[in-house]
């Protein structure tokens, strides 16, 4: 960069001049860095102050004992003592822990067979009118997908209307209200779990997959399932990657679930981490014990994500 | 044969809420107790919406605001940061790209709280750019990410001449690199329009004033019967939902080619 007293020392309007025709010339300018800075600058100032400094008082409020109003005190580790001794926090543990286990292999198993089953019909006319049908879920936005599924699981709601209509009656339950199977359902929300953005990646995947490669395989008479198991599911190891990593990401921050639908209950059936640090925070005015949870969970999840790029990384291409 | 037939018996099950949802927003409260799964009762209740519409007209165009503002201002700096990332050389650059990059791990419900406080502070609570200006900031990181992946992959040679002319790297970003990426933005348009439009948790926070609310809280908050003239707050109800769906079914229908294009194009993987 050019000390700044050079510049001034330069008469006014020759200085403007250079800058001006360097800032605008070609691609093989030397100061062409200068235009990258500039075309960056902007991201750089909304993330900074809308993602990185959020981040930063994250961080510090979590060692800190804040309601929000007066300056946050400093409690070293106490937040995450005192988290452990709370069975609530304890209990949401074990909620995510389970939703992260059923959720993670439900949002990419039904995509991926369907992808497969798209891919494996024959006419590009009939894919691509599989492809649309579905996606065309997508046009519900969330909120109004978790309110319909609450009209699900209402006691007169459609669940229990169905099982009433096919013979099963006996099975209706008060799906929600009923601390056994209230976690149980938020989960199983979204049936049959064929999201479109998981499924247009992956079917994107096998489309890249080179022509050679499946002839070959048809050649040497490779049957569906050892295909799919052989060539399909490695070769599209970058798209397992991303959705695998977005799914750890995004399983574990299912706060609007439980915040919509149950309010954490019955009792604490389905307070999850996320949903807590809510509670604690925006209900009890608990901010720094609220970030504290955010931060224990943020950590757990960086590592997951960490460990799953490392694993993917060290296979063989 | 079973494929297409397994295809069909999937795809009506994963657009059953929906149809659900048409059925009996068109019903009054009675027939749908009585028969929630197919329409039975003549004359259809198209009253429902009228009563939906002058319920939730006002957060409906404070949602359509909120949301293209920030889907503009997420692809217009994030296309040039993108650019800049596939395109030009600069010192620190991969440090710069990881640095945002990192973002795509740092979760929402990290940041929730320290920014509703920051939010507040700012003075920008009840208003739009309290929410304009966090949702350009956190579609930052993933459009950046497919921008690059999709600008590295252009071919060189579409540069060459025009640098040969003399062009800036203004000039080929907005005469090259722009037209060639429409299937693209338009997908990262999209998939930032579905998350704003549907986003609930910090507008709950962030606009949740009676007169000035967006959509996700006006119909979460729905259930209070304000219009209780009708008996059919549940049909009601779903009319709201399904009125609260049709900017994205417009967008979807007009744009699905470039959606799938865009997907489908490989830039996004990792």
């Amino acid at each position: 960069m050019q000390p700044r007293g050079l510049t001034a020392a330069l008469p006014e309007t020759s200085a403007r001049t250079v800058t001006h025709r360097r800032l605008v010339s070609g691609p093989n300018s030397s100061r062409r860095w200068v235009i990258g800075y500039l075309f960056i600058l902007p991201t750089l100032v909304f993330v900074g102050v809308f993602s990185y400094y959020p981040a930063v008082k994250a961080m510090q409020g979590a060692f800190s004992n804040w309601n929000g109003f007066n300056p946050p005190v400093f409690v070293g580790l106490g937040n995450f003592v005192q988290m452990f001794q709370d069975p609530v926090f304890i209990a949401s543990l074990w909620h995510v822990l389970i939703w992260t286990v059923v959720g993670i292999p439900l949002s990419l198993i039904p995509p991926f067979l369907v992808a497969e089953m798209i891919f494996h019909l024959g006419k590009a006319r009939s894919q691509y009118v599989f492809r649309t049908m579905f996606i065309v879920p997508m046009v519900l936005p969330g909120f109004v997908g978790l309110l319909i599924w609450l009209f699900i699981y209402q006691p007169t709601g459609l669940l229990n209307q169905f099982l009433g209509a096919v013979g099963l009656g006996f099975l209706r339950h008060q799906w929600l209200a009923d601390p056994h199977t209230a976690l149980g359902a938020l989960i199983g929300m979204g049936f049959p779990w064929i999201g479109a953005f998981q499924l247009l990646v992956l079917y994107a995947g096998l489309q890249a997959i080179p022509m050679e490669i499946l002839d070959a395989a048809a050649v040497d008479g490779v049957g569906t399932w050892s295909r799919i198991r052989a060539i399909d599911i490695p070769m599209i190891r970058g798209q397992w990657k991303l959705l695998f990593i977005l799914a750890i990401v995004s399983v574990p921050q299912n706060l609007i679930a439980p915040l919509i639908l149950t309010d954490g209950g019955p009792g604490t059936a389905t307070v999850t981490p996320v949903f807590y640090m809510y509670q604690t925070a925006i209900g009890y005015g608990l901010y720094g014990y609220g970030m504290a949870i955010a931060f224990l969970l943020f950590l757990v999840m960086m590592l997951l994500a960490i460990v799953n790029m490392k694993y993917i990384q060290s296979q063989p291409d | 044969m079973w494929l297409p037939a397994g295809l069909i018996v999937l795809a009506f099950i994963s657009l059953y809420p929906i149809i659900y949802a048409v059925i009996n927003s068109l019903k009054t409260e009675p027939q749908s107790t009585v028969n929630p799964f197919w329409f039975t009762n003549w004359p259809l209740q198209w009253s429902n919406f009228l009563i939906a519409f002058e319920t939730i007209w006002h957060a409906f165009f404070t949602s359509a605001i909120i949301t293209s503002v920030s889907v503009v201002g997420i692809i217009a700096l994030a296309s040039l940061s993108g650019y800049a990332f596939a395109r030009i050389p600069f010192p620190a650059k991969n440090v710069l790209f990881m640095i945002i990059f990192g973002l795509l791990l740092v979760p929402g419900f990290l940041t929730l709280i320290p920014l509703f406080i920051e939010i507040k502070d700012f003075g920008l609570l009840d208003h739009d750019l309290g929410l304009i200006l966090p949702y350009i900031a956190g579609g930052q990181a993933f459009a950046i990410f497919v921008f690059r992946s999709f600008f590295s992959g252009l071919p060189d040679e579409i540069f060459e001449s025009a640098v040969m002319d003399g062009a800036s790297d203004l000039t080929l970003y907005g005469r090259i690199v722009m037209p060639l990426s429409i299937p693209i933005m338009v997908t990262i348009a999209i998939i930032n329009v579905v998350g704003i439009w549907g986003d609930y948790v910090l507008p709950s926070l962030v606009m949740n004033a009676t007169g000035h609310r967006t959509l996700a809280v006006a119909i979460v908050s729905f259930e209070a019967p304000k219009f209780a003239p009708s008996l059919n707050v549940y049909n009601i109800e779903l009319a709201a939902y399904l009125l609260a769906s049709i900017p994205l079914l417009f967008l979807f229908s007009f744009l699905m080619k470039y959606f799938i294009q865009g997907m489908t194009s490989g830039s996004i993987k990792m």
